[in-house]
């Protein structure tokens, strides 16, 4: 009991130890919430605003198709985990194997709350998304989230 | 040169707290402002139409169709609504939170089809979505109009 001594003995005095103690654990809570969030999309794309769409729910199990949209071209192209689908057919084999998996990791049976997460860029036409959302629904997954950003 | 020897052979350079803590609470406020102007990702959420197997009779909902223009004029039931350049759509607003207000004094479902030309902008349907986000209408389907 003797190093937690200073109660009542003499002034109160300014603690260095622990003010650093604080302010390193604010510095990384600040760090940790500035960093998550950006990592995780995909720099080539910019994500469409919309301010009251709800906050995004990490809790279910998920694919992510990235739709890029190439102006000169015109021309849109579908990734799912960083890998780039031409066809069609192959990005609802890729949704079909995605869909499997987090079945397994969840639950044995058939998971309800899987669902595609589609993260289109904001120049991108609406039958480029619908091209995705076939893709979704040909492999059997009903539930399709947009993803957006809360501002520019 | 000699002011410098006799300071580097005299004493121990010893840790300062202070610069230390100079340093950390630029570092934390340099974070600080970053985390105000971070972007978050958000999600809308609609559902694709599909066959499920009933076995009870099923109800007959007024379903309210909105459709974009390529040029991305938004029409509610055939009807314009605001102008193609308007990202409020504060008309559209309106006229959705009275339908939802009157579908739920019915105890009526709300369900709302949001059609899109093929060349239409993606980011006019999201603007369409967030305005159907603001007033609470969740039974959202999106397709995509057939090409001529």
């Amino acid at each position: 009991m003797a190093g937690g001594g200073g109660g009542g003995e003499g002034e109160p005095e300014f603690q260095i130890a622990p003010m650093i103690d604080v302010l390193l654990v604010l510095l990384i809570f600040f760090m940790s919430i500035t960093t998550t969030q950006v990592l995780k999309v995909d720099k080539a794309i910019s994500l469409p605003v919309a301010p009251n769409a709800i906050k995004k729910d990490t809790s279910r199990s998920e694919a992510v198709i990235n739709v890029r949209w190439d102006a000169a071209k015109k021309k849109a192209t579908y990734l799912m985990d960083e890998k780039e689908y031409r066809d069609m057919p192959d990005l609802t084999k890729a949704i079909v194997s995605t869909k499997k998996a987090g079945e397994a990791r969840v639950t044995k049976s058939e998971n309800p709350t899987f669902r595609v997460v589609i993260r289109g860029d904001r120049e991108a036409t609406a039958r480029s998304v619908s091209r995705a959302m076939n893709a979704a629904a040909e492999a059997g997954v009903s539930d399709i989230s947009f993803s957006s950003v809360n501002k520019d | 040169m000699r002011r410098f020897e006799q300071n580097v052979n005299e004493g121990s350079l010893g840790f300062q707290i202070a610069p230390m803590i100079d340093v950390v609470f630029v570092i934390m406020l340099f974070f600080m402002v970053m985390a105000g102007s971070v972007q978050v990702e958000r999600e809308l959420n609609s559902q694709l139409p599909g066959n499920a197997e009933t076995s009870g009779a099923t109800d007959f909902v007024d379903e309210q169709v909105i459709t974009i223009a390529e040029n991305g004029e938004v029409s509610l039931n055939d009807e314009p609504m605001d102008s193609p350049t308007s990202r409020e759509l504060p008309r559209f607003r309106d006229t959705l939170g009275r339908l939802k207000k009157a579908s739920d004094q019915a105890k009526a479902p709300c369900l709302v089809t949001v059609v899109s030309e093929p060349n239409a902008k993606y980011a006019r349907t999201i603007d369409v979505l967030d305005a159907l986000a603001v007033v609470g209408i969740s039974n959202v389907t999106f397709t995509v109009g057939e090409e001529e």
